[in-house]
C-alpha cells in the first residue's frame, strides 16, 4: 500500500470519502477514481459503467471496477445527468490503474444540483480524512 | 515475500481494538446469508455497527454467478437445473458462475479492509492462504495458480475467491471444497475456466473428512494469519448488534 505521501492526488481536483475524484474545472464534470483507490483495488481488469442519458442521484452506484476477483462498487459524488463515458476502458481498465485522471477518466456528467459540490473535499480535506482511516 | 509480512504486521496492528465475531452457520440457503452480509455491510457503511464479522457456513445446491456475468459458462440448460432444483442467483462478489452445496466450506468475512491496512490483492492472498495451509493440514498440498485466483492441486481447483467491496467494506469471500459432489462442477466451467477441472480434499486425501473437523482448521489458520481472537457468537447475538 503507497505511503500518502507517495499518493498523486491533484490540486485541481476534488474528493469523495469513497476516493473518487470530481473535476469540475470544465462545462460538464468529469468523474474518475483517485489514485488511492487505484492502488487499493491492484490490477484492474474490467469496468462498468451506466449508458450515458442515466440520470443518478448523489451516493447511487454508477458502475463497478472490477480487479483479482474483487468486485468494487463507485458511486456518484454529486446528482447529475450521464452526458458521456469513457468507452475506452472497455478493452482498456488498466487505463484506471496507469492514469487515474487523465486516460482512465470515467464519465462526464451535467450536475442537476450543483450545490452538492459543497460538500466534496479539496486535496488537503482529502489527505487529512485518509490520515483518519489509515 | 517481505512486503506481505509487513502488511500482515500492520493489519494485526490495526484491528487489534475491533472485535472480530466469528458466526458459524448450519447448513443454509445461499439467498439467506446473503441477506445476512448485506445487513451486516448496511451497519458499517451507516457507522452503527464497526466489528469485523466472518460466517462460517455450507449451502444447499446453488449456483451463483459473479457480478461479471457467467451464466454463457453454464454448459446446462436453466430447465436442467430447475428439474434438479438448483437455483442460479446472482452475487455482488467478482469472478464468474460456481457452485455451492453441500460439503463446501463457505466464508464470508465481512471487513473494513481501510482500517485492516489491506489492499485488496494482499488480502485476496491471504484469504487463499486460508485455504492452502487447511489443506495441508489434511495432507492435500494446493497451490496458486498465477493467472487465476483461487488454490489448485495438480487434479483441479479446490479452493475459489470472490469479494466484493462496497464503501470500503469486503464482503463475499472464499469456498473450500471438503466432500462436495463434483458432479455439478461438470455442468459449468467453474469461474469461466474451460480447461481445469474441479478436485476436493476427499478427492484428494483419499479419506473421509468431516466439515467440522475442516472448519476448526481454517477458523485456527485465519487467526493466526489475520492475527485475531474471534469472538464466537450465533444469527440472534449478531441480530441483537446489528
Amino acid at each position: 500500500m503507497k505511503d500518502l505521501s507517495e499518493l498523486n492526488l491533484p490540486q485541481n481536483v476534488l474528493y469523495t470519502k469513497d476516493h473518487e475524484w470530481i473535476d469540475t474545472t470544465k462545462d460538464t464534470i468529469r468523474i474518475g477514481i483517485n489514485d488511492y483507490a487505484q492502488d487499493q483495488l491492484g490490477e484492474i481488469v474490467y469496468v462498468e459503467l451506466p449508458q450515458a442519458g442515466a440520470c443518478l442521484n448523489k451516493g447511487d452506484v454508477f458502475g463497478t471496477v472490477e480487479s483479482v476477483k474483487a468486485v468494487s462498487e463507485v458511486f456518484m459524488p454529486v446528482s447529475g445527468e450521464v452526458i458521456q463515458i469513457n468507452a475506452d476502458l472497455e478493452n482498456a481498465p488498466e487505463l484506471v490503474n496507469s492514469s487515474p485522471y487523465e486516460k482512465g477518466w470515467m464519465i462526464e456528467i451535467k450536475a442537476s444540483s450543483p450545490d452538492e459540490i459543497k460538500t466534496l473535499m479539496d486535496r488537503e480535506a482529502y489527505l487529512k480524512f485518509l490520515e483518519g482511516i489509515k | 515475500m517481505p512486503a506481505l509480512c509487513v502488511i500482515r504486521y500492520s493489519a494485526i496492528m490495526t484491528t487489534t481494538l475491533t472485535p472480530w465475531y466469528f458466526v458459524t452457520l448450519p447448513i443454509s440457503e445461499y439467498g439467506k446469508v446473503k441477506d445476512v452480509q448485506n445487513q451486516v455491510v448496511s451497519g458499517k457503511v451507516a457507522g452503527t455497527f464497526d466489528a469485523e464479522v466472518v460466517i462460517w457456513v455450507e449451502h444447499y445446491p446453488v449456483f451463483t454467478i459473479g457480478r461479471h456475468g457467467g451464466k454463457e459458462n453454464l454448459t446446462v440448460s436453466e430447465d436442467f437445473l430447475q428439474e434438479r432444483k438448483i437455483p442460479v442467483i446472482a452475487a455482488e462478489r467478482g469472478g464468474s458462475i460456481t457452485f455451492h452445496g453441500p460439503g463446501q466450506l463457505v466464508v464470508y468475512p465481512i471487513v473494513n479492509l481501510q482500517k485492516s491496512g489491506l489492499r485488496v490483492p494482499e488480502y485476496v492472498y491471504l484469504l487463499e492462504q486460508v485455504m492452502i495451509q487447511t489443506s495441508q493440514e489434511f495432507s492435500v498440498q494446493a497451490r496458486r495458480n498465477p493467472t487465476h485466483p483461487g488454490i489448485f492441486t495438480e487434479n483441479g481447483k479446490l479452493g475459489s475467491v470472490g469479494i466484493a467491496i462496497r464503501h470500503g467494506i469486503s464482503f463475499h469471500g472464499f469456498a473450500l471444497n471438503v466432500d462436495i459432489a463434483l458432479e455439478p462442477f461438470q455442468w459449468i466451467h467453474p469461474c469461466g475456466l474451460r480447461d481445469i477441472k474441479t478436485t476436493s480434499l476427499y478427492q484428494k486425501s483419499g479419506f473421509p473428512l468431516n466439515l467440522k473437523t475442516v472448519q476448526q482448521s481454517a477458523q485456527k489458520h485465519f487467526c493466526s494469519l489475520f492475527g485475531v481472537e474471534p469472538v464466537r457468537t450465533g444469527l440472534a447475538g449478531l441480530g441483537k448488534m446489528l
